[in-house]
């Protein structure tokens, strides 16, 4: 599904990824592990292919597909997925405008036609349901107002609806209490499918006991320096990250 | 201002002056307005509160009123319950039964008072309303009774003679009597291409604990300059909602003077302008709080793309005499382009205490943040910029009460910025 090798990528002249090699197979749930500054939303940032990322050296494919070639909007249309970890506030655009704006959009790309109005609010009252959030969300502006829990909420909302191939979910359980924690857990885990991945970047491993990873990868200062199953994530929550920091050097 | 164009003026007044209708304004008022502007001189650009304004459109203009001879042009949908009044090259050509509690009229119409009405404000930035008193061919007065609720009424005024052939100058006097209740649409539409010259000329008064909601849209021809003036006066507890989006035209400039003569008066301004390649839409205005516990709320937001310029000038004085005034400027520009310009300038001048005002401006690009966050749900990059353009101007248009008339501005305003035609499910 996705496949990253020595990816280089600077941020103003200043190298924050340092030759990063992931593979993520489809059906798979990656963590990706890491302190703060070791370059995990960068990474985040630069599949999703936000400006002002050089990428300097290095390959992205993405369902065999050369990621980097693709500008922001087709990558999200092929399936690709960022839950932004700040999600940003777009007051008079309305909810539900941009999910079927975005459903659509990824729809065309594949030569199919608009999804109908009636059945897509009732599939997007269902999600709701499933995420605890409120109807009257729907009519708001994106992420207008909204809680920093009731964001990420909406993140899920929009990644269940778009069913994407791949979510990469950038610290989706910063600022978020045990309950709204379990909420959007559960929402992932019922995307979870043979079909689909997963990367979630996170910081701490409390988000790893809602959802379970396949693989952890610990990232250190732009590289990744140690691979291993879910039982390295409970290490990293006894041990911290010091003892990996000479293998980063 | 040169002097050969006010030689003109005067020779053009000269020619025509015998035919203007006194029922409109009486031909001494004419002569004397002219004398005025004459002494005043044209708005020009060099002056602080003009700046901003194209009047180079002033200058190769036939100040004479067009013949009104154009045939009747089609017109947006009407809205239901309202008594349309519309107006061709600013002269009376088609009415409605007025609702319960209004008078409408006509001035030219026969039979109606020779004493016309004069604007009313002596403010130097309001003196093109001068050239609208010299020249005006027809003015109609709108008057509703004490107490009364009435409907709407909607006044279109249509420019559809070219500048070369004659300007045209619509009237409108506006009177409320107490605690009185209108809503008023008034529309500016222009032929599509006609290079026509326009200048409005607009009186309201209201009496205490009138209330009047006024939507002011300004869909100009593409080549044509409109100027337009418009003077308040609010007794006590009277309540103005102007509502002014300004799309059309490829000059602008609207001027507004509002006085808050009474204890409790209320102005809330909302102004909207969307300019795209070479069009100008420049505002000012003045609220004086004259009198205690008055308010102004006033917001803007304007859009510059390509080369466009939009320019917002607000200034608020709050007087001596008015202790507890409440005022608030929110002013917003957004630049879409490398050659686009947005000036906004919020002026206070307070000379009492007791006083709460607020006031901010700002202008800027589109965020960046928004965009990414757009494109990476999959948006095309111009869906997502129109997108945001769109959201920008919401802040005002969302306030208008009437969701046909809304529906209307939003589709008229999408269909100028774009031809997505994504944008209209958000509607």
């Amino acid at each position: 599904m996705l496949t990253i090798k020595n990816l280089h990528a600077a941020v103003d002249g200043k190298e924050i990824l340092k030759g990063l090699e992931l593979e993520v197979p489809a059906g798979e749930v990656h963590a990706v592990m890491g302190p703060n500054g070791s370059g995990k939303s960068t990474l985040a940032h630069v599949l999703a292919g936000r400006p002002g990322y050089t990428i300097t050296s290095g390959a992205v494919h993405f369902k065999g597909r050369d990621l980097l070639a693709l500008a922001p909007e087709e990558r999200a249309r092929e399936g690709l997925f960022l839950g932004f970890q700040y999600p940003v506030e777009i007051p008079g655009v309305n909810n539900v405008y941009l999910l079927k704006a975005a459903v659509n959009a990824a729809r065309k790309h594949h030569g199919l036609p608009e999804v109908d109005a009636f059945e897509f609010l009732t599939l997007v009252r269902e999600k709701m349901r499933l995420m605890r959030m409120d109807e009257s969300m729907l009519s708001r502006g994106v992420n207008e107002g909204f809680s920093g829990g009731e964001k990420k909420r909406n993140e899920i909302l929009q990644m269940l609806v778009l069913e994407p191939a791949l979510a990469v979910l950038d610290e989706t359980d910063s600022g978020l209490d045990i309950d709204a924690l379990k909420v959007v857990a559960h929402g992932v885990n019922t995307l979870r499918a043979a079909n689909r991945s997963m990367v979630l970047v996170t910081h701490y491993q409390r988000l790893l006991e809602y959802i379970v990873p396949d693989r952890v990868h610990v990232l250190i200062k732009g590289r990744i320096v140690r691979s291993g199953d879910r039982t390295l994530a409970l290490e990293l929550e006894q041990r911290g990250y010091d003892w990996l920091m000479d293998e980063a050097a | 201002m040169s002097t050969p164009l006010l030689t003109r003026l005067r020779d053009e007044f000269g020619a025509v002056r015998a035919a203007l209708p006194a029922n409109v304004i009486a031909a001494a008022a004419r002569q004397e307005a002219l004398e005025r502007l004459c002494a005043l001189g044209l708005p020009a650009t060099r002056e602080e509160n003009w700046r901003y304004a194209n009047l180079r459109v002033l200058e190769r203009a036939r100040f004479t009123p067009a013949a009104a001879e154009a045939a009747m042009p089609a017109l947006p949908e009407p809205l239901s319950g309202f008594a349309r009044y519309v107006f061709v090259d600013a002269e009376l050509r088609a009415q409605a039964p007025a609702p319960p509690g209004v008078t409408v009229r006509s001035l030219r119409a026969p039979g109606a008072p020779t004493n016309g009405w004069r604007f009313g404000s002596d403010l130097p930035e309001t003196r093109l309303a001068l050239l609208n008193e010299t020249f005006a061919t027809d003015a109609a007065s709108i008057e509703v009774r004490a107490g009364a609720d009435a409907p709407g009424i909607e006044l279109v005024f249509v420019a559809a003679t070219g500048a070369q052939n004659g300007a045209s100058y619509p009237r409108v006097r506006l009177a409320l009597a107490s605690g009185a209740r209108l809503t008023v649409v008034e529309r500016h539409l222009g032929a599509a291409d006609a290079q026509s010259l326009v200048n409005s000329a607009v009186r309201v008064e209201l009496a205490p604990n009138a209330q009047l909601t006024h939507y002011r849209l300004q869909h100009g021809g593409a080549r044509a300059a409109w100027f337009d003036t418009l003077t308040a006066e609010l007794a006590e507890a009277a309540r103005y909602d102007l509502l002014a989006v300004s799309a059309g035209a490829l000059a602008a400039r609207s001027t507004v003077h509002a006085r808050l003569l009474g204890a409790g008066a209320e102005l809330t301004l909302s102004a909207a302008a969307l300019g795209e390649g070479q069009q100008t839409h420049d505002m000012y205005a003045l609220s004086e709080h004259r009198a205690p516990r008055t308010r102004t709320l006033e917001t803007f937001r304007g859009i510059a793309s390509g080369r466009a310029r939009v320019a917002f000038n607000g200034k608020i004085t709050v007087g001596e005499n008015a202790p507890g005034t409440d005022s608030r400027q929110s002013l917003r520009g957004l630049l879409d382009g490398a050659e686009a310009e947005v000036d906004l300038r919020p002026q206070l001048e307070i000379y009492t205490d007791e006083v709460r005002c607020s006031h901010g401006a700002t202008a800027g690009k589109l965020d960046e943040n928004m965009l990414f966050y757009l494109l990476s749900r999959g948006l095309a990059p111009e869906v997502a910029q129109h997108l945001l353009k769109w959201a920008f101007l919401e802040d005002v248009i969302a306030r208008i009460a009437l969701p046909d008339l809304r529906r209307q501005i939003e589709l008229a305003l999408i269909g100028q910025m774009s031809e997505a035609a994504t944008l209209k499910e958000l509607l």
